[in-house]
C-alpha cells in the first residue's frame, strides 16, 4: 500500500467564519460606511458650492435675509480697518458691486487687500449692505509668482 | 540586464530627487508675492496628491481592472492592486494632512467642508474599506473579485475629485498646472522644482510600490511552504 493510499486527501471545505470575526466585519464595514455617510452629508448635502459671491448673495438678499452663510469676494484696496473686535472692510464683486464686511476675530495672517477672501456671517437686515462676519478665510489663487522677481544677485551672491 | 539596472537605480535615484526637491524647495526657490514662504508647500503637497490620487490608486484601479478581464486576469494582478490600494491608503492621509498643515496659516482652519477636501477624505475612507474588504475573506480568487470590482467602483471619485473645483465653488485653489486653459501658473524654478518633486515623489511611489510587492509575495510563498510542510506532516503520519 503506498503512503497516499493511507491518506485521506478528499478536499475539504474550509472551516467556517466564527461567529466573532463575522461580527468583526460587519462592525468595520458598518463603522467606514457610517463614515462616508457623514462625510456626504458634511460636505456635499450641506456645501457643495462653499460660498455665494458678492453679486449672487446681493440678488438674493431679500430672500437670504439675516440667515448665516458664507460670502466670498475681493477684499478692497485701502478699506482695511483693524477694530478692537477684528476687522472692517469692503469686500468687491464683479459689476461695481460691493459689500460692508464687518468681522469679529483675528483674521489669518495672509489677510490683505486685493486677494479674495469668504467669510462666514450674515447681512445685518434684508436690504442691508453691511455684513456681520464671525470668521474670515483666505481664498489664495491657484497662482505663484515669485515675491521679488527683479532682484539681482551680485557677483560675491548677495541679493539686491 | 536594463531590469535589474533600473531596479538598482530606483531606490537611490528617487533619494537624490527628494534631496533635490528640499533643497530647491527651501533654498533655491524665492518665496510667493501674496504666500511668501508659505509657499514652500507647494512642493510637497500637490506632488503627494499627485500619487495619492492618480498614480497609486490608478494602479490599483488598472490592476483591478486587469485582474477582472479573463485575458489578463492573474494573481499577480491582485497582489499590485493591493499593494498600490495600500501605499495609496498613505499618501491619501498625507495629502489631507500636508494640506491642512498648509490650510491654517493661509485660509485660517485646519479644515473646511468643501467639495475638494470632502471627496478627497472619502477617497481615503473607499482605500480603508477596500483594505478591510481584503481582511473580510480568506477565499483568495473570491477576495480578489470582490476587491477588484470594489476599487473599479471607488475609482469613480478620483475624476470627481479633479474637477471638484471646476464644477462647484470651493475654498480649495484650482488648478495649478492642469489648469482647464492649459496655462502654467507657475513659472521659471518654481515651475521646475514643482516638475521635480513629481517626479521624486512617482518614483517614491514606485520604490515603495516595489517594496511592498516583493514583501506580499514572500508571505504568499511562506503561506505555501508552510501548507506544503503540514501535508507532508499529515503524510508522515499516514505512514506511521
Amino acid at each position: 500500500m503506498s503512503d497516499t493510499e493511507s491518506l485521506d486527501l478528499t478536499p475539504v471545505a474550509a472551516p467556517p467564519t466564527t461567529r466573532r470575526s463575522r461580527r468583526r466585519n460587519v462592525a468595520v464595514f458598518v463603522a467606514l460606511f457610517a463614515a462616508v455617510v457623514a462625510l456626504l452629508a458634511q460636505g456635499v448635502l450641506h456645501s457643495l458650492n462653499y460660498f455665494d459671491t458678492v453679486d449672487q448673495a446681493l440678488a438674493t438678499r431679500a430672500s437670504l435675509g439675516t440667515t448665516t452663510f458664507r460670502l466670498e469676494g475681493i477684499v478692497a484696496a485701502h478699506t482695511i480697518t483693524r477694530t478692537s473686535r477684528g476687522a472692517s472692510f469692503w469686500m468687491d464683486g464683479g459689476n461695481a458691486k460691493r459689500v460692508f464686511v464687518d468681522a469679529v476675530g483675528q483674521p489669518p495672517q495672509l489677510f490683505q487687500s486685493n486677494i479674495p477672501v469668504v467669510v462666514l456671517g450674515h447681512f445685518t437686515s434684508r436690504t442691508s449692505d453691511t455684513f456681520d462676519a464671525t470668521q474670515i478665510l483666505v481664498k489664495h489663487t491657484a497662482s505663484y509668482i515669485a515675491a521679488h522677481p527683479s532682484r539681482v544677485r551680485a557677483p560675491n551672491g548677495t541679493v539686491r | 540586464m536594463m531590469k535589474l539596472l533600473s531596479q538598482r537605480l530606483l531606490g537611490p535615484v528617487t533619494l537624490v530627487l527628494l534631496a533635490l526637491t528640499v533643497w530647491l524647495g527651501i533654498w533655491v526657490t524665492p518665496p510667493d508675492r501674496i504666500q511668501g514662504n508659505l509657499a514652500r508647500l507647494v512642493y510637497v503637497h500637490p506632488a503627494v496628491a499627485w500619487v495619492a490620487l492618480y498614480v497609486s490608486f490608478g494602479t490599483a484601479t488598472i490592476a483591478s481592472g486587469l485582474y477582472l478581464w479573463r485575458r489578463t486576469r492573474s494573481m499577480v494582478m491582485d497582489r499590485v492592486a493591493h499593494c498600490a490600494m495600500e501605499v495609496s491608503a498613505v499618501f491619501i492621509i498625507l495629502t489631507l494632512i500636508t494640506g491642512s498643515i498648509w490650510g491654517r496659516p493661509t485660509w485660517g482652519v485646519w479644515w473646511a467642508w468643501d467639495a475638494r477636501l470632502t471627496s478627497t477624505a472619502i477617497l481615503g475612507v473607499f482605500a480603508l474599506a477596500y483594505l478591510a474588504l481584503r481582511r473580510a475573506n480568506d477565499d483568495v480568487e473570491v477576495r480578489a473579485r470582490r476587491s477588484a470590482v470594489f476599487a473599479l467602483l471607488a475609482a469613480i471619485n478620483v475624476p470627481i475629485i479633479h474637477f471638484s473645483v471646476q464644477w462647484w465653488k470651493t475654498l480649495h485653489q484650482n488648478a495649478t498646472v492642469f489648469t482647464s486653459t492649459r496655462t502654467l501658473l507657475i513659472h521659471g524654478i518654481m515651475a521646475w522644482t514643482l516638475l521635480i518633486s513629481f517626479v521624486a515623489f512617482t518614483l517614491l511611489f514606485f520604490w515603495l510600490l516595489r517594496a511592498r510587492y516583493r514583501l506580499e509575495e514572500a508571505r504568499d510563498e511562506e503561506v505555501a511552504r508552510g501548507l506544503e510542510e503540514a501535508l507532508a506532516e499529515r503524510q508522515r503520519e499516514g505512514v506511521r
